[in-house]
């Protein structure tokens, strides 16, 4: 079990393949339903599925919840890879403790707490990749802007998106000059591949030492480009502030989405209280 | 221009910059990357938490701690859409502290001594005050925490040993050494690129000596406002339950909220309108 | 337009002024290219003229730099960012925004323009790449970078545009895109423009005004032409003049002033010449054995496209490679130049077909037999050093595989690269040239039988050039088969035995340069254009093709000896 897994992050996921992966889930995605909804509206649609779950304790509730939730994440094209890193974390925020707890000497009654708690914690998850992965990251910015976040954060995220895709091939040709060059040991036995996997770890590693010096030469450049652009004089000025979020607006589409949202839930409760 | 080792806006965002995307990148990839249990032991290539460490012993603390920080919310959290909400605050509030005190005890980055035990310091500081939010996260999540069998015994045993793993394991492996390795290596060299002067005895970042009192005091008082926005919001939470208790049915409850739920939704379209229409007013102005 | 007077600066903690005692004067509309070897102070020079210097870099500045009739010192970098655009010569990392019109509006935004989108989507236009306005940038060719990076900075329309070697890293037809752009914003739209260039044939077919830097100070500002003419003042600077100028020279035997600087003014000019008979053909090699070391069959590569179906970048490819044989892969960018190499280490695995090195499938070669066989230099050297000296990085691959006497080999690899007083440094803190060297000596240090280079000349001034060509020829006797990949078309003519020019993913030609180059239907289709010594050799002799401004001077009495 062990051995396969090593394999599998280091030989199966290839950094291309994470990349890739990443990159669809940003850009891929902005021709969805989803994404050409107002980020406002989409943000609060999550602080509304994002924090009710919490306080409720309706099984069925919370499973018709989670269908619209996941109905909107299908909506929004989220990639694979993050479907997968989603299922994973849900597993293990919560699922690992159904097996830690009948462990400890817990019966049937303790899968329903549980369960009503993986439930929560899906729903909310579920909301927040459909929102965070499904807006595209400048909207999305733009729509933390609005609501009063920091100005480094929003040009933290949009900044993100840029570098990502560079600091990914940057990093891959590093681990590949490593691949040509080094001499990674044998995978025989399960010694072998524990030093394998050690051996791929100390690489990462090493790594950043010249990924850290290349990125130090960039981000002079971009610093330079961005006083030469305005940038901080921009950060101190409201009206900046203002004629970057003009572009927000609320249209028919959101609050088509809106009224959905709110049918749903209803009906949801509805049901509910009916079984 | 000035002689005085004073760094500019520009060279701190030039760190933060160089942390964000860094770190990013790691927790990035530490994100994605499985991490494989034996037993209950869980082996994880947590928080590559070396990179803004050695960015924060070399140059501005507290600009590699933000980085840092924004870089994990932003490349792991946001762009693979794991995020947490509320909770991401305290993650952002612990990190920081974290890193900037451990940047703040290295006054000569050469000393391999005091890189070492900083970087190890401010790894068990992060981990602590995240294992102490962590066990008050399950404990009111799950609303009868204390009537399930076995649950909080289960709890604090794993978050304990979360604890004492990360800090031996993913602190040793992936803070400490890593750390020892990169500074002497960059110290001088990535410098320059930066237009900065290396760090010494004479040229410490925020002008006076490692760690004063007024530092130590700014990362209590963090800490204190990340825990008291912790408790705060579990505070909110029991409030609401006991109001749900009080209200006899969870039916009226739910409507309730829902109701809530919408009401809040208009209020914030119809703000959304408002604050438009007297934007262009002021555009117009 | 610009008044620079008596300015010294120098950056802190260096000892020797970087520019001493400058003064000149820079009129409005002027097209000015700024030529001088690596270390001049170009850039340095450069950066004073936006203010980058004083307020963002520190150091100790005399003299006084005044834009439009303002003060450098005086106003911030803001009130003179929309007087002077700046194009970096790393450009990638000047765009900061995750979309092409974001990028170009962004500027405009800051600055609190009102129109700013308007003004994003002028730029863009201006800069032809409006059909891109929507699109995220990593889906942009290189070309289309520099452009957006130009629209970037020309978006607050500024009176003067600055440019550190904008073509460094072109196909010659994205190179002219760029110069093509400029032409119009000079003569159209009024904009000063500086360029900081090496390749004197866009300088003579464009550029109004060269002036040399020398030292840290400006040695003169001329008209172009006379510029170019004055040939061996710039090969002392280690700037070549345009092939030629340079053969109308030696042909003149130093006895004209007035030299041509283009293919036009060359045919008139070589028309007083005598000329011989019969040109010497070039005598051949004798053709290498056919002893195939590396062979493609039927090799297709996808990749994972962001939206979408997969992208092939090759298809059905057929290759073989014979022990001793010297390559250059030609054409334009995005031909799949890098995925054949990446195929043959092995980085890259294909989709369907497969590639024997040596009769055995690469894909049944463990990584480390791979690399004692064949070895890739990238194009970016600072991929290469992993380690924190470039003489732990050249020993590292030997120190691994336990190689004898790596010590003794790296101090000989150190020596025959002229490494050996940089030995301590780390590779990313040397010079272009120096970074080149080291990646060759790292690329050669096990002995590999084949050799695969990246675009080893972009980005290196002429003098480097020339040396790193020399290295080739050197490691003649150390590795037998060499490929190269690239858009230099003068390295094609002087070093390679066997071209193949690639287009789309797909095999266009395949032979020397005479076949290549006489086949215009495929110099087109590929978007190719021969070194301009060739295209001025057939403007007077039709039936012959010179290569080298050596054969080229064959056809002349006077050089034939």
């Amino acid at each position: 079990m062990k051995e396969k897994l090593s394999e599998s992050i280091f030989d199966k996921i290839s950094i291309d393949y994470i990349r890739n992966q990443v990159l669809k889930n940003a850009y891929g995605n902005d021709d969805t339903v989803i994404a050409r909804l107002d980020p406002r509206v989409l943000l609060i649609w999550y602080c509304f599925f994002g924090i009710v779950p919490w306080f409720l304790d309706n099984v069925v509730l919370l499973i018709c919840l989670f269908l619209f939730v996941a109905a909107a994440a299908y909506k929004a094209k989220i990639a694979p890879l993050v479907m997968f890193v989603f299922c994973l974390g849900v597993f293990s925020q919560t699922g690992y403790l159904l097996i830690v707890s009948l462990f400890f000497g817990g019966n049937a009654e303790t899968i329903v707490p549980v369960l009503i708690m993986t439930l929560k914690v899906a729903i909310v998850s579920m909301a927040s990749i459909t929102v965070f992965s499904g807006l595209d990251p400048d909207r999305l910015a733009n729509g933390l802007l609005w609501f009063g976040c920091p100005e480094r954060l929003s040009f933290s995220i949009s900044f993100a998106y840029r570098i990502l895709p560079i600091l990914m091939e940057e990093f891959q040709n590093i681990l590949l000059s490593y691949r040509m060059r080094g001499k990674a040991p044998k995978k025989k036995g399960i010694s072998g591949k524990i030093k394998y996997l050690i051996y791929q770890v100390k690489v990462i590693i090493q790594a950043f030492y010249p990924l850290l010096l290349n990125t130090a030469k960039r981000s002079r450049t971009t610093v330079e480009a961005l006083e030469l652009k305005g940038y901080r004089y921009a950060a101190s000025n409201k009206e900046v502030k203002r004629m970057k979020l003009s572009s927000l607006k609320i249209v028919k589409h959101d609050f088509a989405f809106i009224a959905i949202s709110v049918v749903w839930v209803f009906g949801s409760i509805g049901m509910s209280v009916t079984i | 221009m000035n002689q005085k080792a004073n760094i500019t806006q520009s060279q701190k965002l030039m760190v933060f910059v160089l942390s964000m995307s860094l770190y990013g990148l790691a927790t990035l990839f530490t994100e994605l990357i499985p991490s494989f249990q034996v037993g209950i032991v869980e082996f994880s290539v947590e928080y590559f938490l070396f990179i803004p460490l050695t960015l924060a012993i070399l140059f501005d603390p507290m600009s590699a701690a933000l980085g840092a920080a924004t870089g994990e919310i932003v490349f792991s959290e946001i762009m693979l859409g794991q995020f947490g909400g509320l909770g991401e605050l305290e993650k952002f509030i612990t990190l920081t502290i974290g890193i900037y005190v451990a940047g703040r005890l290295v006054k000569n980055p050469k000393n391999r001594k005091a890189v070492a035990a900083a970087s190890i310091f401010g790894m068990i500081l992060q981990q602590f005050m995240g294992c102490v939010v962590d066990i008050l996260k399950v404990q009111l999540a799950v609303s009868d925490f204390e009537a399930v069998p076995g649950l909080p015994q289960s709890v604090f045993f794993t978050e304990g040993f979360a604890f004492l793993n990360d800090v031996l394991f993913s602190g040793i492996l992936f803070c400490m050494l890593p750390t020892v390795f990169l500074v002497p290596r960059l110290y001088g060299k990535i410098e320059p690129l930066l237009g900065l002067k290396p760090r010494d005895e004479k040229n410490l970042p925020a002008g006076d000596a490692g760690m004063t009192a007024k530092a130590a005091a700014g990362a209590v008082i963090g800490f204190a406002a990340a825990v008291g926005a912790e408790l705060l919001a579990e505070s909110g939470m029991s409030l609401i339950d006991w109001e749900a208790s009080w209200a006899e049915s969870s039916t009226a409850f739910i409507v309730g909220i829902a109701a809530a739920a919408v009401l809040v939704i208009l209020v914030c379209s119809r703000i959304l309108k408002n604050s438009r229409r007297t934007e262009a007013v002021q555009g117009e102005m | 337009m610009i008044q620079i007077e008596n300015l010294t600066f120098t950056y802190p903690g260096a000892e020797e002024p970087t520019l001493k005692n400058l003064s000149v004067e820079i009129e409005q509309g002027d097209f000015l290219a700024i030529v001088g070897n690596n270390g001049c102070g170009k850039s340095t020079f450069c950066k004073t003229l936006n203010g980058l210097i004083p307020h963002f870099t520190a150091g100790d500045m005399e003299g006084k730099v005044v834009i439009g009739g303002l003060d450098t010192r005086e106003c911030e970098i803001g009130d003179l960012a929309q007087k002077i655009g700046y194009v970096y010569q790393d450009f990638e990392n000047q765009i900061v925004r995750p979309t092409v019109l974001d990028d170009a509006s962004f500027a405009c935004l800051n600055f609190d323009v009102k129109d700013y989108e308007e003004k994003g989507r002028r730029a863009l236009e201006m800069c032809g790449i409006a059909h891109k306005t929507d699109e995220y940038i990593w889906q942009l060719s290189g070309g289309q970078k520099h452009l957006l990076a130009l629209a970037g900075a020309a978006a607050l329309s500024p009176e003067i545009l600055v440019l550190d070697e904008p073509i460094a890293q072109l196909d010659p037809a994205h190179a002219r895109d760029i110069y093509e752009v400029l032409k119009t914003m000079n003569e159209t739209y009024g904009k000063t423009i500086i360029v900081i260039e090496h390749h004197t044939e866009y300088i003579a077919r464009y550029c109004k005004h060269v002036m040399l830097m020398r030292g840290g100070g400006i040695a003169w500002k001329l008209p172009a032409r006379e510029a170019l003419c004055r040939v061996e003042e710039l090969q002392k600077s280690n700037i070549f003049p345009p092939q030629v100028t340079l053969a109308a020279n030696r042909v003149a035997g130093g006895a004209e002033t007035v030299l041509p600087v283009t293919v036009e003014e060359g045919k008139e000019f070589f028309g007083r010449y005598p000329q011989t008979d019969v040109a010497k053909a070039r005598i051949l090699d004798a053709p290498p054995e056919e002893n195939t070391i590396l062979e493609f069959e039927n090799v297709s590569v996808e990749y994972r496209s962001v939206k979408g179906d997969p992208v092939r970048v090759l298809n059905d490819f057929n290759l073989e490679i014979h022990k001793g044989e010297k390559i250059a892969v030609i054409g334009s960018n995005g031909a799949g130049k890098s995925t054949i190499m990446k195929l043959m280490c092995g980085l890259l695995k294909p989709s369907e077909g497969k590639i024997l090195l040596q009769g055995q499938n690469i894909k049944e070669m463990e990584m480390n037999e791979l690399s004692q066989i064949l070895s890739l230099v990238y194009q970016n050297p600072e991929e290469m050093f992993i380690k924190d000296s470039i003489r732990r990085d050249i020993e590292y691959a030997m120190k691994v595989r336990d190689v004898e006497n790596y010590q003794k080999r790296t101090e000989g690899l150190l020596e025959r690269f002229q490494l050996t007083d940089l030995q301590d440094r780390d590779g990313r803190l040397l010079s272009g040239g120096q970074m080149r060297r080291a990646s060759l000596a790292i690329g050669i240090a096990l002995n590999p039988s084949i050799l695969l280079l990246d675009e080893p000349t972009a980005n290196l001034d002429i003098a480097t050039r020339k040396e790193i060509l020399r290295t080739l020829s050197d490691m003649k006797n150390i590795t037998d088969t060499v490929m190269i990949a690239t858009h230099d078309m003068q390295l094609v003519c002087e070093w390679a035995e066997r071209i193949l020019v690639l287009s789309g993913g797909k095999l266009l030609k395949d032979g020397t340069r005479e076949e290549v180059f006489n086949d215009r239907e495929v110099m087109k289709e590929a978007g190719i254009q021969p070194p301009e010594i060739y295209q001025m050799g057939k403007e007077i002799r039709p039936e012959i093709s010179c290569y080298t401004v050596d054969e080229f001077l064959r056809l002349f009495q006077r050089e034939a000896v």
